[in-house]
């Protein structure tokens, strides 16, 4: 770089000039369709302060020389070992559907074909929203997009897969579950408790990130500011007596799928990480006792491959900076974004035309992945739009398409191969620019809970989501098979997908009936009155705003009060969120 | 009833499924194409939907559903309108609506069917060509 930065000027110039015009010219453009970029793209050559050594502050370029999977990857291949490398490292598939029975005995077979992680578990709608499976709420959604959990009994018997070499303190579990998280994890260490494991042990990582539920994925109960409170237990309780949990899993994922910018993604993911982080303190906690059990999941989420790889690269710099800046940790590992899927193109990227081209797509979103510190990932399979639930063979060519780029492609044998580009290290700047933006626009608003408060983070996300549509439909944006090359002369390509569905569709017809009979029992033969007591405790409890609510959950969880009894407890006691208008 | 005015539509979100983004977008659209747009947010029972099609009175009642409940819950909601003689309500479904349940979908009085990928445009057109104005 030591041509000189006026040599180098006029050179562009010249280039420009006599390259290039003449091309447009001939060409009848008025702008290049492409870029291309020189050392005048970025302002010198800040290495150390802007991407530094992978695993050294600010992560720019990774937050280790190379993750845990890598390391492992050649015996893995070797033995066939078949990790989900779809997407998370030691933790199963996620999944879940009908009475807990039924999923305990799927997982079973899952665990015969091979699979070894732990549960990662979906939870059905009611459980999310804190009914329980005989609630007027819960007609129709029994068991449907997830498993059916009213209690604790409920919570063993899907474990009751789980014993052995894949016990609860030899394998991570995956919750899917965010307003009442408490009550999940209450249950997580109650059975602990009844299976004599010390809670210490515990690993997995509950999604427990509420603030996105009001912007993008709809599953909140209480309002913004006792759901932080709940947030603020857990992370205590989680602190103090499951250090080996991870705290919570925030989600850009689902902002960008509701229909948010990268810019907005970026920016609301970290405000809301602020407020957690916020919240940890407010518990008592010092920031590097907590901030190392955060994790995020699965930043990212659009086809454009360059943007995503300077979002990943953008959002480690940023996280780094305020956990070292603002909240003063010196722990590297409060600074890590930890995700266990990385960049990918988005469930929304996919198309249900020609449905077989999301296998492509979803190859580019692992590229993504692999040049920017993950898994190089083929996420989702290619039949996510075509119902609920991935056939086997969409999730083998899936598996298969990320074994391809890891040992083949070898996509991930270099670490931030984009590293002092100067494209990528500009697109970085640019990106980290708009989202701190966006951020302290959202600050000014007084943080991520009042700028849910006052709607403009839900409001900002569906005016995105329809911006976006109408590029698609003036053609401003282009999807292949959807609004270009739908020509007569284009094929529709399918395979059969003749393995057996992944849920028994008869299991999923009676599921609703079965899990009501067997919530009916179980409020038979409970001890009803260490249930009222227990309850009754838990109102006292949630009325004191600086008592921490976990003892008395997990005392109702382990006198067998339903999740859904807890739930309109804290009901009464917090209230309710009210649905945002446009 | 004689339309002198823009054709009124409600979209609604039944059940507990949380995924906004289609009824937004729908909602949005249909608004910029004419159509005075009542979105209902999230978490409606059926009851609530259909007594805000009346009092509302809306022409056209779309439902969004990506959760597998459409079944059920749009049978609920069509039921619901004809008990309250409101039948001449086009219902529309949108979501993620497996092929093979277009056809119970229809079945139950649903006119129609608009999955991932539909444009407004196509939406629009189809509830102009099957709701008549200034009549």
């Amino acid at each position: 770089m030591r041509e000189g930065k006026k040599k180098i000027e006029q050179a562009a110039r010249r280039w420009e000039a006599e390259v290039l015009k003449p091309r447009l010219e001939r060409f009848n453009l008025e702008k290049s369709p492409t870029t291309f970029h020189t050392p005048l793209t970025t302002n010198g050559s800040r290495f150390l302060e802007k991407v530094g050594f992978p695993g050294q502050y600010p992560f720019t370029a990774g937050n280790h020389p190379f993750e845990f999977w890598r390391a492992h990857a050649k015996t893995a291949a070797l033995f066939g070992f078949r990790p989900d490398w779809g997407g998370a490292g030691g933790v199963g598939k996620y999944g879940g559907f009908g009475t807990p029975a039924d999923y305990r005995d799927y997982l079973l077979r899952m665990q015969s074909m091979g699979r070894r992680g732990g549960p990662n578990i979906a939870f059905d709608l009611v459980t999310q929203c804190g009914f329980d499976s005989d609630s007027p709420y819960a007609e129709g959604e029994v068991g449907r997009v997830g498993v059916a959990v009213d209690s604790l009994r409920d919570f063993s018997v899907i474990y009751e897969a789980y014993t052995g070499e894949l016990d609860i303190d030899r394998v991570p579990s995956n919750f899917t579950i965010n307003a009442p998280a408490a009550v999940i994890i209450a249950m997580y260490a109650c059975l602990a408790k009844k299976r004599g494991i010390d809670l210490a042990r515990l690993k997995g990582t509950p999604q427990n990130d509420i603030l996105k539920e009001f912007i993008a994925r709809g599953t909140y109960i209480f309002p913004p500011g006792p759901s932080m409170r709940l947030f603020r237990d857990t992370c205590v309780f989680c602190c103090r007596h499951m250090p080996s949990l991870n705290i919570n899993s925030i989600g850009g994922y689902h902002i960008r799928e509701a229909g948010a910018t990268r810019t907005q993604d970026l920016a609301f993911s970290l405000a809301n990480g602020i407020a957690y982080l916020e919240a940890g303190i407010e518990g008592g906690l010092a920031v590097d006792e907590f901030a190392p059990a955060f994790t995020f999941n699965a930043f990212g989420g659009s086809m454009e491959i360059y943007n995503e790889i300077a979002f990943q690269r953008a959002a480690r710099r940023m996280w780094a900076r305020i956990l070292k800046e603002r909240f003063h940790a010196r722990d590297p590992r409060s600074m890590m974004i930890r995700q266990p899927i990385t960049a990918h193109i988005g469930c929304s990227s996919t198309t249900l035309q020609r449905s077989l081209n999301n296998l492509a797509r979803a190859v580019i979103g692992g590229m993504a992945a692999g040049m920017s510190g993950g898994i190089p990932g083929a996420y989702p399979p290619f039949d996510e739009p075509l119902g609920l639930g991935h056939s086997q063979e969409a999730v083998q060519l899936q598996l298969d398409a990320t074994r391809i780029m890891i040992y083949e492609a070898k996509v991930a044998d270099v670490c931030d191969p984009w590293a002092g580009s100067y494209f990528m290290e500009s697109l970085t700047d640019r990106t980290e620019e708009d989202a701190l933006a966006e951020l302290e626009k959202v600050e000014r608003m007084g943080g991520a809970v009042a700028a849910i408060e006052n709607g403009y983070m839900p409001r900002a996300v569906a005016k995105s989501a329809y911006e976006r549509q109408k590029q698609i439909e003036a053609q401003e944006e282009l999807v292949v098979g959807v609004n270009c090359f739908t020509g007569a002369n284009e094929i529709d390509v399918s395979i059969n997908r003749v393995v057996e569905a992944t849920y028994d569709p008869e299991l999923m017809k009676t599921a609703e009936e079965r899990q009501k009979a067997s919530l009916a029992r179980l409020k038979r033969e409970r001890d009803g009155r260490a249930v009222t007591t227990s309850l009754n405790n838990l109102k006292g409890h949630a009325r004191d705003h600086d008592r921490n609510l976990m003892p008395a959950i997990c005392e109702c969880v382990e006198n067998d009060a339903t999740l859904q009894e807890i739930c309109d407890v804290l009901r009464e006691v917090f209230g309710e969120a009210q649905p945002v208008k446009l | 009833m004689v339309h002198d005015s823009k054709i009124r539509v409600l979209i609604a979100k039944p059940g507990l499924d949380g995924h906004e983004r289609g009824a937004h977008v729908v909602a949005y659209g249909l608004r910029d194409e004419g159509f005075e747009v009542i979105y209902t947010g999230l978490r409606q029972t059926p009851e609530q939907i259909v007594s805000a099609a009346i009092q509302e009175d809306v022409d056209v009642v779309g439902l969004s559903v990506l959760s597998g409940a459409h079944l059920s819950l749009t049978s609920k909601v069509m039921a619901g309108l004809r008990a309250k003689g409101a039948d001449d309500v086009l219902v529309l479904v949108g979501g993620i609506i497996p092929e093979e349940d277009r056809k119970a979908l229809q079945e139950q009085g649903v006119s129609g069917v608009f999955t991932a990928g539909s444009s407004i445009k196509d939406i629009a057109a189809f509830i102009r060509s099957r709701v008549r104005t200034g009549e």
